[in-house]
């Protein structure tokens, strides 16, 4: 038995080390971008550490601003509409059988599961058979199209432990439809709804591909930017970026988890 | 009397293939604490969700005091109902729980305040009034559900299994209550359970059900003692059964006496019966296991009707207030018949019966019964 | 008066509420999308791009043109040697997470990573890999070259960037799975006599398939979809069907030839994920007992084996 432990405690493991590799694989990337954002001079060439770049990415990147307006429009909108659709549906697709419901459950799954490429193209083809032109509007579509499976399987997910006991029990105590929702169902799921839609919003910042195919001219966004930057002439504004973005991200995370840990206390 | 009189006709309810009801009826009258009993899947606690408009009957009808009710939502019927979930509302206090449905008729604020707390009292929880659900026990979230249940002042309180999430010693205390309660407010109350125990212990009738029927309506007293079907003999409460064939009918006082041949027996049976039987009828005999009594010697007695058979212990179960025992009779077929002896104070105990010991079992002939619908 | 609603068509109508703006939403903006996909790839290719209403199997049989089955078969290749480094790397930490104290900080690591855009994920690795790079400034700094070698613009770097941006969809699942995992099973094993790898491979991988089929397809399905990727660290010879599709629809213009490779991505990700519920599905059949069973005859097989060599 001691020597077992002995055992242990010599060696690390052959899993462990793969573990501890791996996550040093996934952060080191990003970290020499980070390290870099610092750097006062262009390309890989340390010279001395400097905030030149951010203040680049803060005061002289105009352009890059307005993508971001335009992908946080998008990210908002196209939150709201697919969180409101895809809730309804969550909610509809649970506790009712009505014609039409295998058709619903089974469309809502296969956006998420197909290639990005195939859901631009098509959307892409679509709106120009229908003629209508590239911009916001399509973005904000193809957005809420892709957004829409995440939010719908985070609150199904929430349904499922919900007791519809619960809904029995406020139409037998003499609430009607409308009012069991309001009152009942809604406040229950709101963790699963606001989950979905903060997935939404980080899900539609990022989307690129999609994005690439839908956009007009005068509709990039963030990510179609730093595309363009990507490919016609790197400039470490991108590091300083980079920084930013995650900071930024980790934020959100962090107090959207804080946020959903009182909420779940307090139900 | 408060409450409503329910009349359920020639209900009918498949899924599917599947029966849940088939052809149900029965009258629950005004204030009666009334049980529905029966194993899981017999199509009880589909009868009540058709009585709280939850579930919906494929033919017959459902009338509260000759009101058809079916075309109702669940919101605009008399009846509430608490559910074996509780289905308390996460989100919301205890007092708001019970709350809900006041607030949703937008009763004015003093008078709800009075009634809350007043429904509150009733089910003992003015400890609890602020807590969220989630903070309870079981027993605390279903007194919660009941108080709920009962503050609309609804004609039939409708019960789901309520206690069958608790654990064996508040279930007796919660029943209680329950009953306690139902002396209070005096409305229907269609308790569904599948415990035997609890539904024998405070309903004034019970239905017992099986595969989507009723198969007898009855107090616990008919129920227990001439249990209509061989189902319910074996449901209710345990049951020493036998395939016999009737030899023999003849007025007994107002009963009759039956001699009926029970191959595994080893023979000649008497029997009485409220009814009389047709000679050469196939039908079973049962006898109750508390009823057998069990002695180290032949049984000395003068009695006619007495049926006595010598075995041998083949398995003792010692559950302190009695003893289960396994008797292997000495004849041919070797049947097993259980015997329950109560343990008394020790002077009046007897002999010590072990395992394998020779033992004589005997009961009267007023001590079995005939059971005519076999279920066969 | 207003008119009672039975149950049944109550039912039919709150649902109807409920679902049917999804309902129309997936109808307009992905059934109907995608129908006109599987239409175009019938049909002829207009000049100037678009169709024209023609039936036609040009489209399948322009697939066949040796360099487009050269890029599907480099798709397939890429795709499975990228998928299943992925899983392997993934087992390993999979298992790690599953038996380590700190679940909740490691799952934050190897999600947070996954939380950076994927375009800047892949700008990291060109200032990596590229000939002015980290990699290789690094290096001549060190006196190793001389100067830059060109690391990027490959199959390997496509690869190696591949498995960087999906490698959270393989471990994730697989954590899951090996975390519901018994690991007195692997006790009971090793008790046995099976060695600790004869422990892994006969016991946990049976008990964790539906964990295996489930990250396989997580990876697979989306690096076979690949097109950012290929094109920003591939090089002329990295093109994936992904590429071709994109390229066919803005530079190419032949919509029916794009929509032909879109129903094949589609129908390759669509057996995938059937495969894999599939699986799921047969592994929640399984009860209990006979995982117990198949336990205890592998090792009663093994043991005939050992013995029966000495």
């Amino acid at each position: 038995m001691i020597k077992h432990q002995y055992n242990k405690k010599s060696k690390i493991s052959f899993s462990s080390a793969m573990l501890y590799l791996t996550i040093i694989f996934l952060f080191v990337p990003l970290f020499v971008v980070v390290l870099f954002s610092f750097n006062d001079s262009k390309g890989m060439q340390w010279s001395h550490a400097s905030l030149f770049w951010y203040k680049k990415l803060i005061f002289e990147s105009p352009s890059l601003w307005s993508a971001f307006k335009n992908s946080l429009i998008i990210a908002f909108t196209s939150s709201i509409t697919a969180t409101f659709l895809g809730t309804l549906a969550a909610i509809g697709i649970k506790w009712y059988r009505f014609k039409g419901r295998n058709y619903i459950t089974t469309i809502s799954y296969l956006p998420m599961v197909l290639p990005e490429v195939i859901i631009g193209i098509s959307m892409l083809i679509f709106f120009s058979a229908v003629r209508v032109r590239l911009g916001m509007f399509t973005i904000f579509a193809a957005h809420t199209t892709f957004n829409l499976p995440f939010v719908f399987m985070m609150v199904s997910a929430r349904l499922d432990e919900f007791d519809y006991s619960t809904v029995e029990a406020a139409r037998d105590l003499g609430a009607n439809e409308s009012q069991t929702l309001r009152k009942v169902i809604i406040p229950t799921i709101i963790p699963g709804v606001l989950s979905g839609f903060l997935m939404c919003i980080t899900m539609s910042l990022e989307d690129f591909v999609i994005t690439f195919f839908v956009s007009g001219p005068g509709s990039g966004t963030l990510p179609l930017y730093v595309y363009s930057m990507i490919r016609y002439g790197v400039s470490p504004v991108i590091n300083a970026l980079t920084f930013v973005m995650i900071l930024g991200t980790m934020v959100i995370a962090f107090t959207f988890r804080r946020f959903l840990k009182t909420v779940a206390a307090s139900s | 009397m408060k409450g409503v009189e329910i009349a359920v006709e020639q209900v009918s309810r498949a899924y599917g293939t599947f029966k849940a009801l088939d052809d149900v009826s029965v009258t629950i009258h005004k204030g009666e604490f009334f049980s529905l009993l029966g194993p899981s899947g017999c199509g009880k606690t589909t009868l009540l969700r058709i009585i709280a408009g939850f579930d919906y009957p494929d033919t017959g009808t459902v009338e509260f005091d000759g009101k058809d009710i079916l075309p109702l939502p669940p919101d605009k019927r008399q009846s509430n109902t608490v559910f074996q979930t509780y289905a308390l509302f996460p989100h919301l206090t205890v007092y708001e729980n019970v709350a809900f449905p006041l607030r949703l008729r937008r009763v004015e604020k003093e008078e709800l305040d009075r009634k809350v707390r007043e429904y509150i009292r009733l089910v003992q929880l003015e400890e609890h009034i602020d807590k969220k659900p989630s903070m309870l026990s079981g027993g605390q979230k279903q007194r919660v559900a009941i108080a709920r249940a009962l503050i609309n002042e609804p004609s039939v309180l409708l019960l789901d299994e309520p206690l069958s999430a608790l654990d064996a010693k508040l279930r007796q205390n919660l029943l209680i209550e329950l009953d306690v309660i139902h002396d209070k407010v005096g409305i229907t109350f269609i308790y569904v359970t599948h415990d035997q125990s609890e539904a024998l212990s405070v309903s004034d009738r019970i239905a017992v059900m099986n595969k989507g029927k009723i198969l007898q309506i009855g107090t616990p007293y008919e129920i227990y003692e001439a249990p209509a079907t061989r189902f319910v003999a074996q449901f209710i409460g345990e049951s020493n059964i036998f395939p016999c064939k009737v030899l023999a009918c003849e007025p007994y006082g107002k009963e009759y006496m039956l001699t009926v041949d029970v191959p595994s027996l080893g023979g000649e049976v008497t029997v009485t019966d409220y009814d009389p039987s047709e000679i050469g009828a196939e039908v079973d005999f049962t006898v109750r296991p508390e009823k057998v009594r069990i002695t180290p010697n032949p049984p000395k007695t003068t009695h006619t009707y007495m049926n006595s058979y010598k075995g041998v212990v083949d398995e003792p179960v010692y559950s302190g207030f009695q003893s289960k025992f396994y008797i292997r009779l000495d004849n041919e077929a070797k049947p097993i018949i259980k015997v329950f002896k109560q343990h008394t104070a020790f002077l009046d105990e007897g002999p010590e019966i072990e395992w394998r010991d020779t033992v004589y079992v005997s009961w009267t002939a007023a001590d079995g019964y005939i059971v005519k619908e076999t279920d066969r | 008066m207003k008119k009672v609603l039975k149950p049944r068509e109550r039912e039919q109508l709150l649902g109807t509420t409920y679902a049917f703006p999804m309902g129309i939403w997936f109808t307009l903006f992905f059934t109907i999308p995608l129908s006109i996909i599987v239409l175009y790839s019938f049909l002829k290719r207009g000049l100037y791009g678009g169709v024209e209403w023609e039936f036609t199997l040009d489209a399948y049989r322009q697939m066949f043109n040796p360099s487009f089955a050269k890029v599907v078969i480099r798709t397939l290749w890429i795709s499975i040697v990228a998928t299943l480094g992925s899983i392997l790397i993934a087992i390993p930490c999979g298992y790690a997470m599953a038996k380590s104290k700190y679940q909740t900080i490691l799952l934050f690591l190897i999600i947070i990573p996954f939380w950076t855009n994927s375009l800047i994920r892949i700008y990291a690795w060109i200032s990596i890999l590229s000939t002015e790079g980290f990699i290789n400034t690094l290096l001549i700094k060190m006196g190793i070259l001389t100067e830059g070698v060109q690391l990027i613009y490959n199959n390997g770097a496509v690869v190696l960037v591949l498995i960087y941006m999906y490698l959270p969809f393989a471990i994730l699942p697989l954590f899951t799975t090996i975390d519901k995992f018994d690991f007195a099973l692997l006790d009971a094993a090793r008790d046995l006599g099976a060695t600790k790898l004869e422990a892994i491979v006969k016991v946990m991988f049976p008990n964790i398939k539906s964990g295996l089929s489930t990250a396989f397809i997580f990876t697979f399905i989306p690096i076979f979809g690949a097109y950012t990727v290929p094109l920003l660290v591939g090089g002329k010879d990295s093109t994936m069907i992904g590429n071709i599709i994109v390229d066919q629809v803005s530079k190419t213009r032949n919509w029916p030839l794009a929509s032909a490779f879109s129903m094949v991505l589609t129908l390759i990700s669509l057996v995938g994920v059937f495969w894999m519920l599939y699986n799921g599905k047969r592994e929640q059949q399984q009860t209990k007992k006979t995982t117990q069973q198949s336990l205890e005859l592998n090792i009663r097989r093994h043991h005939l084996r050992k013995v029966n060599s000495k």
